[in-house]
């Protein structure tokens, strides 16, 4: 694996003026991983990124990179390159042009910056349009380009601003495998910046789920979709039924009490006591006949059954008032449902995890209703 | 005639009729005045026939001393008014695009006033400051200059920061990524995005250099800073004949060159990118 290209960020914050963008925030960014930076708008995510490139100037912490602080050094000395969100190639330079303009810093002959520029745009497939202006090309094309200028240079990071967002939904597919091929086959540590969950978890080694300025959780994709271990990360990845009860001492797990029932959770915070949020995520939960009975059980009747081809995704409204989604595969070993069908809900223990709070709190926050 | 002029699917012939209304009737007096200029009589209202006279006899202008001193005064003080106004104004658009602080609104605003300042108002001003505040400048060619430069670089400032604004930090941005210094960032990604603007207000400020009367007037010393629009002033209020049409003429080409050389440079250099400075040069 590469041995340089690691990012550690310590304690880093930016201030504007009344709003607090990124609130101390500790990351580490192994070497030559495909590190990505989840969360929805106005999150911290960009503002980290652009400290890193260097164009935010932090209020306090550190960045290392590679053992070194460069939160302090300006952007053009810094050995980490950006594919801009909106590309931002250089209208009056055509594609070579643009592929060759930081090759002027490295002192490299001409032939070798000709020779380095070919080879760049052959990497991204754009061997033929070196003599076009970026004007001439499209989105696809661009974002190439942008991705070829930045790689030439071989940094030991490159920063990727939602370099997908412009995009339309089929591109952004080819790309997304393309972009992670090449970062497996280059090795150099790649930090992605998206508010899309799919994309996140499809591409990256690791992701760290960010709210309010803060880093909720940082974890394999696996780990923060399967174990999220706060509400806003359960929320915002995927689907998840939350429920909120009193938890108490089980055995190896913890009870749960919601309302007049009783569950059994052996997954997450299950040291938690009193008033927690536990969750589950539909393709977990069990879909049986309204007959069926047992622990961790539910009755509810069928508000709503759409179907999506390869499975049902059923509303199911539950005794007790609330609406929990739940996802049926379409195997043939699935019981009959439509509109107004009773069915019990099974929750296995396995599959239900107490959260522990939200590190930060916002207005939003669910918490913070059920708290007043 | 009503149905021919709403036709909601067809032209807006209503607003052609509306413009090649007001085209005929801004061209109308040019047109006249060129027309006089090629009369073979002394009149300045009566057409007798067609000849050069006007420029190329020994009363024509070509062979008027007085206007080839005024053509040279005003070139030249169009020439100094370019090259200081343009590098003046592109450096103060980038200062207050950067400048963010405290101030920085009251600037801006303040940069706009010699663009409504009455003509008058800034030529006695700018009269009473040479006069009194620094006498030892004097009258002439060097307060011609200064009294240009104070009113074109409002223009210059105007149009490079609409470009700059446009234009946006990400491509500053980019080159610093790509290990560009500030000055490199500045010669190889700005000032050549910058150029439609810069040579747009090049050719505003030569133009209006050529036009200019009121300060140009007043900031005058001896006959040899007589400038052409001075000259038609003094001609016309002494006994006119087409000479005078015919010095407007020559006037009349001059900056309407200017202005083709400017749109034809542009296109060259922008590929008919921004749409504002088009607009601006096509006038």
């Amino acid at each position: 694996m590469a041995t340089h290209g690691e990012i550690q960020l310590e304690q880093l914050t930016k201030q504007f003026a009344e709003v607090v963008a990124v609130d101390g925030i500790d990351l580490h960014m192994p070497p030559g991983e495909f590190f990505t930076m989840l969360g929805p708008s106005g999150c911290g995510k960009t503002t980290t990124l652009r400290m890193i490139a260097g164009f935010q100037r932090p209020t306090s912490g550190r960045i290392v990179l590679d053992g070194v602080d460069v939160a302090q050094v300006p952007p053009h000395k810094r050995n980490v390159n950006t594919v801009f969100q909106n590309y931002a190639l250089f209208p009056h330079l055509d594609v070579a042009g643009n592929v060759a303009f930081g090759l002027k810093y490295l002192r490299v002959t001409k032939d070798e910056q000709r020779k380095k520029v070919a080879e760049a745009l052959d990497l991204v497939q754009l061997g033929d349009l070196a003599r076009r202006k970026p004007g001439q090309l499209s989105g696809g094309q661009q974002q190439r380009v942008a991705l070829a200028r930045a790689l030439v240079l071989r940094p030991r990071v490159l920063l990727l601003d939602e370099p997908l967002g412009a995009l339309d939904a089929r591109l952004r597919k080819g790309l997304q495998v393309e972009l992670k091929t090449l970062q497996a086959e280059l090795g150099i540590t790649f930090v992605f910046v998206t508010h899309d969950q799919e994309e996140a978890l499809t591409m990256s080694d690791r992701v760290a789920v960010m709210n309010g300025g803060r880093v909720e959780q940082a974890g394999s994709p696996r780990e923060v979709y399967e174990e999220p271990s706060t509400v806003f990360v359960a929320d915002f990845l995927g689907v998840s039924n939350l429920l909120t009860g009193e938890a108490s001492a089980d055995g190896d797990g913890c009870a749960l009490r919601v309302g007049e029932r009783t569950f059994r959770a052996q997954q997450g915070a299950t040291g938690e006591r009193g008033e927690v949020k536990a969750m589950i995520r539909p393709e977990r939960i069990g879909v049986e006949a309204h007959s069926a009975s047992g622990d961790n059980r539910l009755p509810g009747l069928v508000e709503r059954a759409v179907f999506l081809g390869n499975s049902f995704e059923l509303h199911v409204r539950v005794v007790g008032g609330e609406v929990m989604k739940a996802t049926m595969p379409n195997d043939g070993t699935g019981i009959p449902v439509e509109e107004g069908t009773a069915v019990t809900l099974h929750l296995p223990p396995e599959a239900l995890r107490i959260l522990a709070p939200s590190s930060s709190l916002s207005e939003d926050d669910p918490r913070v209703a059920s708290t007043k | 005639m009503i149905a021919w002029l709403r036709n909601p699917w067809g032209r807006p012939r209503g607003l052609a009729v509306v413009t090649g209304v007001y085209v005929l009737w801004s061209i109308l007096p040019v047109a006249i005045a060129i027309l006089f200029a090629f009369n073979s009589g002394r009149s300045r209202t009566t057409l007798q026939g067609f000849s050069f006279r006007w420029f190329t006899s020994q009363a024509g202008v070509f062979h008027d001393q007085a206007l080839q001193s005024a053509l040279t005064h005003t070139l030249l003080l169009a020439a100094i008014s370019v090259a200081v106004a343009v590098p003046l104004g592109v450096t103060l658009a980038l200062g207050l695009q950067r400048w963010r602080g405290r101030g920085s609104g009251t600037v801006n605003t303040m940069m706009l006033l010699p663009l409504v300042t009455p003509e008058i108002v800034m030529g006695v001003a700018l009269l009473l400051l040479f006069l009194k505040v620094f006498p030892g400048l004097g009258l002439g060619t060097k307060a011609q200059a200064i009294g240009q430069v104070t009113f074109t670089l409002s223009y210059v400032v105007v149009i490079v920061r609409g470009r700059l604004v446009s234009i946006g930090r990400d491509y500053e941005e980019a080159a610093a990524d790509l290990g560009a210094p500030p000055h490199d960032q500045l010669l190889r990604v700005l000032l050549p995005l910058l150029a439609p603007a810069i040579i747009a207000s090049a050719a505003v400020v030569f133009a209006l250099s050529i036009d200019d009367f009121v300060v140009t007037q007043y900031l005058s010393g001896d006959a040899s800073t007589t400038t052409i629009s001075m000259l038609l002033y003094a001609t016309a209020r002494g006994a006119p004949t087409p000479a005078l049409n015919a010095i407007a003429t020559v006037a009349l080409l001059i900056t309407l060159a200017t202005l083709a050389l400017a749109f034809f440079v542009y296109k060259r250099f922008a590929g008919g990118g921004d749409a504002a400075v088009a607009a601006v040069l096509e006038v």
